[in-house]
């Protein structure tokens, strides 16, 4: 439970990190190497987790299979985020894209809102509550995301512009979509508990 | 069409006959200067061919396509690059457009795109060579020399980029007007702007950095929210005039110093 814990802690820092990345960018270009650090931690964090299930005599408060779909998803979410921060660089973007903070910023909501989620394993009363915002941020990345590439097609922009966004616009929807699966697998174990 | 007169000479390397027949009936009737080559030519002999663009089927090359480029788009600077070949992935346009190719185009396409992407590089190139022929542009402390693609204050080196010099010339030319963001995209970056780019903020707030550094006291260009830019050299109450910084710094110049040994060569 510990380790889940800091896993999404970690995932709310990396997603706020990207989020700051994007706010100034390209004043703030170190925090990409940040944020590669937290995705090792994150990679780090769920060895661990593996590696706990997998010894013998420890006991998961949840189905093994669950613990390790939660974990991979809030990995997700680290991956993709980190993901973006580096397609900006290898890219050669020079400027961001209104768009592309506003996405981060429901990241960062959103990654936030799988923290409390996830601590909400704790208090399983409030955990069907803290998911609510997380499908809600997530319907709202899926809009911005369409709006965003659909407005890269507009006549006569740079065909460079154009692939490189597609791109890191799809990564940012990657990691709010995969803060919706860590709440599709926390609503699993909440049934299951509930059953 | 082409601005200028001159007819555009073009070369394109490609072995799809169908396509470039179609092309050079196209071209004929616009009275270009076509030529069509089955292989790759060394640079030097495009140069010799006083060419204006280039129409390269990468395909061709194999592995040689990122040398080919590299050394056409280094060699001949004045030649613009369009790769127009079969389909490809996004590293690989993306290495050949950093590599030095202008466009790229992917086939099967209309040969009427490929004359309207050629018309764009050449026109590009034109109004950079019109630009460097004309002389410098005095503005408040700077001075914009389009001959050296660099703007400088009392002989100082203002160290923009190419992107930053653009601009710059860009809204100095058209002094005292705000030009709005999508212009000022559209002229400098040669493309529509895409909603939402913050590109020209970005450059702006760049130049601006390096134009109050090198002229303290000074406001050159001015936010018209919401709309876009305006240059306007200013000086702000209680600046310093160049010549009296000059003045206040020449003391420290000029403390009396220990005599230098000679060198032999001096001597």
């Amino acid at each position: 439970m510990v380790l889940l814990e800091e896993a999404a802690g970690n995932a709310r820092i990396a997603t706020a990190t990207l989020r700051d990345l994007l706010a100034d960018y390209p004043e703030r270009r170190h925090l990409a190497r940040e944020l590669l650090k937290q995705e090792q931690d994150g990679d780090r964090i769920t060895h661990d987790i593996l590696h706990r299930l997998a010894e013998n005599g420890v006991r998961s408060p949840f189905p093994s299979a669950d613990v390790h779909a939660l974990a991979g998803a809030i990995d997700d979410i680290v991956d993709h985020a980190e993901q973006t921060a580096d397609s900006l660089g290898l890219y050669g973007v020079e400027a961001p894209m209104e768009q592309a903070q506003q996405l981060a910023d429901v990241l960062a909501q959103s990654g936030a809102a799988v923290e409390a989620a996830v601590s909400g394993l704790r208090e399983w009363s409030e955990l069907g509550s803290r998911l609510v915002p997380i499908h809600q941020l997530e319907n709202e990345g899926d809009r911005l995301s369409r709006e965003a590439i659909a407005s890269l097609f507009a006549r006569g922009i740079d065909p460079m512009v154009v692939i490189r966004w597609k791109d890191i616009f799809e990564s940012l929807e990657q990691a709010i979509d995969s803060c919706e699966t860590v709440a599709h697998v926390l609503e699993g174990i909440a049934l299951q508990a509930g059953g | 069409m082409s601005q200028s007169n001159a007819p555009i000479r073009l070369a394109v390397i490609d072995t799809d006959s169908g396509f470039v027949r179609v092309l050079a009936k196209r071209l004929e009737s616009m009275s270009w200067q076509f030529r069509a080559l089955e292989a790759p030519v060394p640079p030097h002999e495009l140069v010799a061919m006083r060419l204006n663009a280039l129409v390269l089927d990468v395909g061709l090359l194999g592995p040689n396509a990122w040398d080919y480029i590299e050394r056409v788009g280094e060699g001949i600077p004045g030649l613009g690059l369009i790769v127009c070949t079969g389909r490809s992935t996004v590293a690989q346009r993306v290495r050949g457009l950093r590599l030095g190719a202008d466009d790229w185009v992917t086939k099967p396409c209309h040969p009427e795109e490929v004359i309207a992407r050629v018309e764009s590089v050449v026109r590009r190139r034109k109004r950079s060579d019109i630009r460097a022929e004309r002389g410098p542009l005095v503005a408040g402390e700077v001075e914009i020399r389009m001959d050296q693609f660099q703007a400088f204050v009392g002989g100082q080196n203002l160290d923009l980029t190419r992107r930053e010099f653009e601009l710059l010339q860009l809204l100095a030319e058209a002094r005292g007007q705000v030009l709005q963001r999508e212009e000022i995209y559209q002229r400098v970056w040669g493309y529509a702007m895409a909603h939402g780019d913050r590109s020209v903020d970005v450059f702006v707030r760049k130049l601006r950095q390096k134009l109050e550094s090198g002229s303290p006291g000074w406001r050159y260009i001015h936010t018209h929210f919401g709309i876009g830019y305006r240059f306007q050299p200013e000086p702000q109450e209680g600046a310093v005039p160049m010549a009296e910084r000059e003045t206040a710094a020449e003391p420290v110049a000029e403390q009396p110093v220990a005599e230098p040994e000679r060198s032999p060569s001096a001597a």
